[in-house]
């Protein structure tokens, strides 16, 4: 009798594998006669504008990344015959990737973040320029972002940006936070440090990163950081002389007008004030400051810009704070001992005391 | 029968009580010890009876007080203190002070719970910017017309010498001081201005000129670089904002001190509005402006019944 169940329970067992079996050998079957055409190095396509499409496959392709057991037909499921009489369509990486999915793809709701941002609104307005995951992540050699090989990591997100966005690209390549992500420092924002990821919006959107009232927050993510900036010896105190200026103040209560870091010292292009690019070397700053102060001349570079009363090296500012300070507490100790004089006498009168 | 004698009749009554009672109780103890607990009783009696008057005078005299203050405005001769033109400029100056500390303080302490709210009021900081430079116009306005005010006018005129600071002032501080502690009976007798009035009045000053100095250096930022280096203007920014402070301050507690919560005037009294004080204002406050007041007057009649 138990022998009997255990084989029914292996012959159940046997069936709901099987097909999955024969599916696998099906698939291998399907890669194979993919590479039949697609494995032959020339195998490629002369465009209407005279460009190459490579469609040059092998077996290899896919291994190494993180799509390296998926073949072909996973994500090309249209093509049902072959050879195919029509180019397959594009990859949709939704039929995977999305949170709740049963075939194993990373959970999480980035292709909603996606269809939300500037990009994919667009591809949803119709633009056919504007990029789909494969564009950024890259179609058949896809590896996690966490590998510095990835086009999405952090040291070559910029290039990939770059295919599209490309005078932006190059005024970042020269930027200071540029210029230190080619020496290969890891702390160093490159597009999606600011930008964000997958949620990405236009500028002028208030859920954007780099709206204006969210600038200051976006660079003092890092710029306020001692332990960051303490690394490369440059101050932090600019976010909080920044936040007690009026500039700052305005921009807290929801100024949009109001100068942010980036107003002064550039958006992609940022460069150290040294620099005689930067915006903010004292040559430039008449300039600088002149898009919202018209007129603007030499003097606004004579003093320091983040200034911090608090501070010695301030001079006279300092002293000003300094006596300002000591006149308040010395005037309102005086007035408050009167105050609390006078009512002393009432109530030593009111006891009936002299 | 006078105040003392009617306390006196009292206590010779509740005296003979007490005896009384005393007398009873201790008919039965033997003679000394009788006469130990006598002197106990006594001497307890006596100091409950003399705390008893001392609280019993002290309320009769807030009484007296009470009713003194509540005759006076009806009563008696009232002073015009202020003209018609002062009070203007007060009301000027206090509703411009309101707007910018109220559109000025939101900048000083931006993450304040209020600071929000106080700028939203307004339709955000655009506009609480705009209001601040309408309460400055009029604190600049009233500037002008206060310099004009004490140049033009006779009244001008001579409350600018008076109010210039002056010896008697600090033996007023020392002689009030002293009347607070309650070393001199009687408070200083002061003149048409106070030496608290007459450091109010140059705190006024020294406050509009420092505000309304580096104000002007804020509002025209560019024009005033074209002369000056950026660190002038940020001396500016760290005047207008600490004496702001200290402005504030000022008013809030001294000030409002001295004409809301005083025990003599609470919650207020509408001498900024109508101008004139009651005789027994005068009489508390300023008592040497009025007996000058009262002198002028007699030799006015003299002269008047001599022509």
């Amino acid at each position: 009798m138990r022998k009997f169940a255990l084989a029914a329970v292996l012959f159940f067992l046997g069936g709901a594998f099987l097909p999955g079996l024969a599916g696998d050998a099906s698939a291998s079957i399907s890669l194979e006669k993919c590479t039949l055409c697609h494995g032959k190095a020339e195998f490629r396509k002369l465009l209407v504008g005279g460009s190459i499409r490579d469609l040059f496959v092998t077996g290899d392709t896919l291994k190494g990344s993180v799509h390296g057991k998926k073949v072909c037909t996973d994500c090309h499921f249209d093509v049902s015959e072959i050879p195919h009489r029509e180019r397959p369509r594009r990859v949709t990486c939704t039929h995977c990737h999305f949170k709740g999915n049963q075939e194993g793809a990373p959970q999480s709701d980035n292709v909603l973040a996606y269809f939300d941002s500037a990009h994919g609104t667009a591809i949803a307005r119709g633009n056919a320029k504007a990029p789909l995951c494969q564009d950024c992540h890259g179609s058949h050699a896809i590896i996690k972002a966490k590998d510095p090989g990835s086009k999405v990591a952090r040291a070559h997100v910029a290039e990939t940006c770059g295919k599209c966005h490309m005078e932006i690209y190059a005024q970042f390549k020269g930027s200071i936070h540029g210029a230190a992500l080619g020496k290969g420092i890891t702390e160093v924002p490159s597009c999606t440090g600011c930008h964000g990821e997958h949620k990405i919006y236009a500028h002028n959107d208030p859920k954007s990163t780099i709206y204006p009232t969210h600038v200051s927050e976006q660079c003092s993510k890092c710029h306020a950081s001692i332990s960051i900036m303490g690394k490369f010896g440059i101050e932090t105190e600019q976010v909080a002389t920044y936040k007690m200026s009026f500039h700052g103040v305005a921009g807290q209560f929801g100024s949009r007008t109001v100068a942010n870091c980036s107003s002064c010292h550039g958006v992609h292009d940022i460069r150290p004030s040294d620099d005689p690019l930067s915006m903010v070397n004292p040559k430039n700053v008449p300039k600088t400051c002149g898009k919202c102060h018209p007129g603007a001349n030499p003097n606004f570079a004579v003093g320091k810009i983040h200034v911090d009363a608090k501070k010695k090296e301030s001079g006279i500012i300092y002293w000003t704070a300094f006596f300002f300070k000591w006149l308040t507490i010395c005037t309102m100790l005086a007035l408050i001992a009167h105050i609390f004089l006078d009512m002393y006498g009432r109530t030593r009168r009111l006891r009936g005391e002299r | 029968m006078t105040e003392n004698d009617r306390k006196d009749a009292t206590r010779d009554a509740v005296g003979r009580e007490v005896e009384a009672v005393v007398n009873e109780q201790l008919a039965g103890l033997p003679p000394e010890q009788a006469e130990a607990m006598r002197e106990k009783i006594h001497r307890r009696v006596r100091e409950e009876i003399e705390r008893d008057l001392r609280a019993r005078s002290a309320a009769d005299r807030r009484e007296a007080a009470r009713h003194a203050k509540e005759k006076h405005p009806e009563e008696g001769e009232t002073y015009l203190r202020f003209n018609r033109n002062f009070r203007f400029q007060h009301m000027v100056m206090f509703s411009s002070v309101i707007l910018l500390i109220i559109t000025g303080m939101p900048l000083k302490f931006p993450n304040f719970l209020l600071s929000r709210f106080v700028i939203n009021f307004w339709g955000g900081i655009q506009n609480s910017t705009i209001v601040h430079r309408i309460g400055a116009g009029m604190l600049i306005y009233f500037m002008v017309h206060h310099f004009i005010y004490t140049i033009v006018t006779r009244d001008g005129r001579r409350d600018f010498w008076l109010l210039l600071p002056n010896l008697g002032d600090a033996k007023d501080i020392a002689h009030n001081i002293k009347h607070f502690l309650g070393k001199v009976p009687d408070k200083p007798r002061f003149g048409r201005f106070s030496y608290i009035e007459k450091f109010d009045y140059w705190a006024v000053y020294w406050g509009c000129i420092i505000m309304i100095g580096s104000g002007l250096f804020l509002w025209f930022e560019t024009d005033v670089l074209r002369f000056l280096p950026k660190y002038a203007l940020d001396v500016a920014h760290e005047m207008h904002s600490d004496e702001a402070i200290l402005a504030t301050l000022a008013i809030v507690i001294w000030h409002f001190y001295n004409v809301h919560f005083n025990p003599d005037r609470f919650p207020g009294t509408l001498l900024w509005w109508h101008g004139r004080l009651s005789e027994h204002e005068m009489k508390e406050e300023h008592p040497l402006e009025l007996e000058e007041i009262l002198a002028r007057r007699a030799k006015e009649s003299v002269e008047v019944t001599h022509r």
